[in-house]
């Protein structure tokens, strides 16, 4: 790895997310967009290509379509195109959900048959050659699947994946194969895709910036918000595929067969959905919350929870390391498993049940779960300090890519 | 100006769309203001079903109806699907031709034809003379390679003038920069084997089959000589299922010849030209190949059968074939080995005693593959569709009329039958197949297409 004093940061980088911006809810995107900020801090020209939409369920143009600066990135928004009805994205999606296996053509109707870009493609199309690296991700979305196969030989996949139905569809095949190199945020990450694709030579495990606050206010926190007693946090995308589900169904189960102080504090958009018959005061639901104030609920929970199968990094989760908090997380995540296994900073569930055991643990014991957490900011600093990690990938890019004076020369 | 350009395009990947896509590119760098429509949702700006009168008339409401000249030019990459693909007689199509006519008086437009359907295209007098005005009313006809030209122009009695030549591979761009030492290696195919490579969607036109049962006809002692089949298909209907697991079948009869199932990245197929010796395109049909242009890219010879263009399109290097037998021989001459089954005399040490011996060394001149390699495959073929002819008077547009009204509930219905069609048909044939290797593990191989989804 080159020194970071040597590092040739000549040439422009596109960073290519589905989405960006302060109030756009989803891990990925807040790893691209921390990407962004990091490197062009050190220097690099950033430009972030990304579509006009805030929602990813409704992809509506929320954002104005044309080029805006946040701080040192320069951003290129496009607008998206929703113009089909989505039946064949619906008929054919039920099927891979169910194990169906689909000819090219239909994958294609499916990858096609939701939001496109054509702007952004195109501009790629365009412009492609003038930038020395295209990041793109995750892999599931089209902005990835179409902008990430246009210049393949400087298109580094950022694909965030997990173990989905969608990841054994043959089209994403080209994608992981033709890339200049890929990066993955951990291990297990890296190892579904070489079990899945076939990969290139330059593949690299990066991980992502986490920056680590050095000031909680827990205390202040509930103050602010009236909330006393123990509870445990979840903050993310209040759905199904994300656990969301599961979870409250196993606090509600908690509360109908035990006696617990334990109550549910959540965060994210949308209206969360509660099981009914559960008490009101149980579940409290923050909405859209800052980054600050997140760190603060964090570090005045008893636990966090996540209860997703679908990570492939899990950023909560270590933010709620950062603060000191253990986590109850689901063993059906490959990713949340080995950060746990490398930390024991928290307690796997393979069940409803054992969820539940570990909530009603969490509620009559949290001295002894607690514990589980006292090094483990240390973990977070070791391997995810925002310097440590772009380090990384600015010696990738500067072993990997090949800056453009250079290519005149060649 | 502003140019339309209708065309499949990316991200799917098909031959049409990326020639399409460095098409557009090389415009656009040019300066040319170009939007694009594709008959299916994809990165162009626009999407239209076009296949059918209906299709037709909506697109020109498009672009010289309301709001119209919004193009200067437009430019129709044409293949029969693209225009007649829903037409379901030979009124709709003679309609289309008539509508394409009209477009073409109302806007200058470039038929850029890579297929055409010549039987369709002249069934009856009236169908040609509308194709034939079609022709004439565009701005430019263009083909790819001088026998295209020449039978456009002969078909439709064109003057030769009337139809130009366009360079295939002019906007073709190498994806790849590795040398064949890499490719080889990051493919897992030997440093030092001759290699034969036959590349592309697996269709029946395409005779992949015909370079494998070549292979089989070719003695190369001392020599490492392989053929790889490498493609995937692109739609699970029945025949085209069919055609893959006989090729399939067939492959795996054959010593040093192996299909490499899966659908891999432009960057990938061009390491698989970077790899071969030889690329074989053995087509049945075929009217000009982007394949054959991408091999000139890295000056990867090219063994092809003369159909459609291919004569013309051969770059320095390559050979031009007949039939089967110039097929093997050109295989042959190119790894240093030969043919055998031709005038080649019987050894005269040769153990033949009997009629075995005499069948066994017949086959094997023959390149025949074994018997009783691979169960059958199962071939169940797709919903028929009722007739609407019919002698009596009156009744077939009765019939048509029915159908029509019907097609909405029914097309989805059939169509799912279809696809159930097409699985189990798949299931059956690799049930078959491991029932085989369960019941003769010696003969199963390790060259079996991967399970990679």
């Amino acid at each position: 790895m080159t020194a970071g004093n040597d590092i040739d940061r000549r040439g422009r980088l596109a960073l290519v997310p589905p989405r960006y911006g302060p109030d756009v809810i989803g891990g990925a995107e807040a790893v691209f967009a921390e990407m962004a900020h990091q490197l062009a801090g050190r220097g690099w020209d950033v430009e972030v290509l990304t579509t006009c939409a805030r929602d990813h369920f409704t992809w509506a143009n929320e954002y104005p379509a044309g080029t805006s600066r946040d701080g040192d990135v320069v951003v290129r928004r496009f607008e998206t195109q929703t113009d089909t009805k989505g039946t064949d994205r619906d008929r054919l999606g039920n099927r891979i959900l169910a194990g169906d296996r689909l000819s090219i053509e239909d994958q294609q109707r499916w990858i096609n048959d939701s939001l496109r870009v054509s702007g952004l493609w195109h501009h790629v199309l365009d412009h492609g050659e003038d930038y020395r690296a295209i990041v793109c991700g995750p892999y599931m979305f089209w902005t990835t699947f179409a902008v990430g196969q246009i210049h393949p030989e400087r298109t580094i996949l950022m694909p965030c994946l997990h173990r989905e139905p969608a990841a054994l569809l043959d089209i994403y095949q080209p994608l992981f194969s033709g890339s200049r190199g890929i990066w993955f945020l951990s291990e297990p990450e890296a190892a579904l895709a070489d079990e899945l694709f076939r990969l290139p030579a330059r593949t690299a495990v990066t991980g992502a910036a986490m920056h680590l606050p050095t000031r909680y206010d827990p205390d202040g926190w509930r103050q602010r918000r009236g909330i006393d007693g123990p509870f445990v946090y979840y903050a993310g995308r209040r759905e199904w595929a994300k656990g969301w589900t599961d979870l409250v169904e196993a606090f509600a189960r908690l509360h109908r067969t035990r006696t617990s102080p334990l109550r549910l504090v959540t965060s994210g958009v949308g209206v969360p959905e509660v099981p009914a018959g559960t008490p009101a005061d149980l579940v409290v639901d923050l909405g859209f919350v800052s980054e600050e104030e997140r760190n603060d609920v964090m570090a005045a929970a008893e636990a966090y929870v996540q209860p997703s199968a679908l990570e492939s990094f899990s950023r909560t989760v270590l933010e709620a390391w950062a603060a000191g908090t253990p986590v109850i997380a689901n063993a059906a995540s490959e990713v949340v498993s080995w950060h746990v296994d490398r930390t024991d900073a928290g307690l796997l569930y393979r069940s409803s049940d054992e969820l539940v055991e570990a909530l009603h643990l969490t509620g009559s014991r949290p001295d002894v779960v607690g514990a589980m957490a006292t090094d483990a900011r240390a973990y977070v600093e070791r391997h995810y300090e925002p310097g440590t990690v772009t380090d990384r990938l600015e010696a990738l890019l500067d072993e990997w890519t090949t800056a453009p004076a250079a290519e005149a020369d060649q | 100006m502003t140019t339309l350009m209708i065309t499949p395009y990316a991200p799917y990947r098909d031959g049409i769309a990326n020639y399409a896509v460095q098409e557009v590119a090389a415009l656009r760098r040019a300066g040319t203001d170009v939007r694009v429509l594709s008959p299916l949702p994809s990165a162009a700006h626009e999407h239209l079903v076009i296949g059918s009168p209906v299709g037709m008339l909506r697109l020109l409401r498009r672009i010289v109806g309301p709001g119209r000249g919004r193009f200067d030019r437009v430019v129709v990459q044409f293949y029969p699907e693209l225009l007649f693909g829903s037409c379901r007689n030979r009124l709709e199509r003679l309609a289309v031709w008539w509508l394409l006519a009209l477009l073409c008086t109302r806007v200058p437009v470039e038929l850029r034809v890579h297929e055409i359907d010549y039987a369709a295209a002249t069934t009856d007098d009236a169908t040609s003379t509308a194709a034939r005005k079609t022709l004439l009313a565009a701005d430019a006809v263009t083909v790819h390679t001088e026998a295209e030209r020449r039978r456009l122009a002969e078909t439709f009695d064109l003057s030769p003038t009337d139809v130009r030549l366009a360079d295939h591979g002019g906007n073709f761009a190498r994806r790849t920069s590795v040398d064949r030492t890499e490719a080889r290696d990051s493919l897992g195919i030997p440093t030092d084997a001759f290699i034969f490579l036959s590349i592309g969607f697996l269709q029946r036109h395409k005779g992949f089959d015909r370079g494998a049962r070549a292979l089989a006809r070719i003695d190369h002692p001392g020599g490492d000589v392989r053929l790889y089949v490498v493609g995937d298909i692109r739609v699970e209907h029945p025949e085209v299922v069919a055609y893959r697991d006989e090729l399939r079948t067939l492959i795996e009869g054959i010593d040093g010849a192996e299909l490499r199932s899966g659908y891999v990245s432009d960057e990938e197929f061009d390491r698989w030209l970077v790899a071969a010796d030889r690329l074989v395109l053995p087509y049945r049909e075929i009217w000009s190949s982007s394949v054959m242009e991408r091999a000139e890219l890295y000056d990867v010879p090219v063994i092809a059968t003369d159909v459609g263009g291919l004569a013309d399109q051969a770059h320095p290097g390559s050979t031009i074939v007949a039939d089967d037998d110039e097929l093997a021989t050109a295989m042959a001459e190119a790894c240093g080995g030969t043919v055998s089954g031709t005038a080649a005399p019987f050894d005269d040490d040769e153990d033949l005693h009997g009629r075995a011996d005499l069948e066994a060394a017949m086959a094997r001149r023959a390149g025949t593959v074994p018997e009783g390699t691979r169960p059958e495959t199962v071939g169940l073929g797709r919903v028929p569709r009722p007739a609407v002819d019919s002698a009596r008077p009156g009744v077939p547009q009765v019939k048509r009329l029915i159908s029509r009204v019907t097609s909405w509930q029914l097309d989805p219905v059939v169509r799912h039958v279809d696809d159930l069609t097409a699985k189990a048909s798949h299931d059956f044939s690799e049930l078959a197949r491991r029932l085989d290797d369960l019941e003769n593990p010696t003969r199963a191989r390790a060259d079996a297409p991967p399970p990679d989804a």
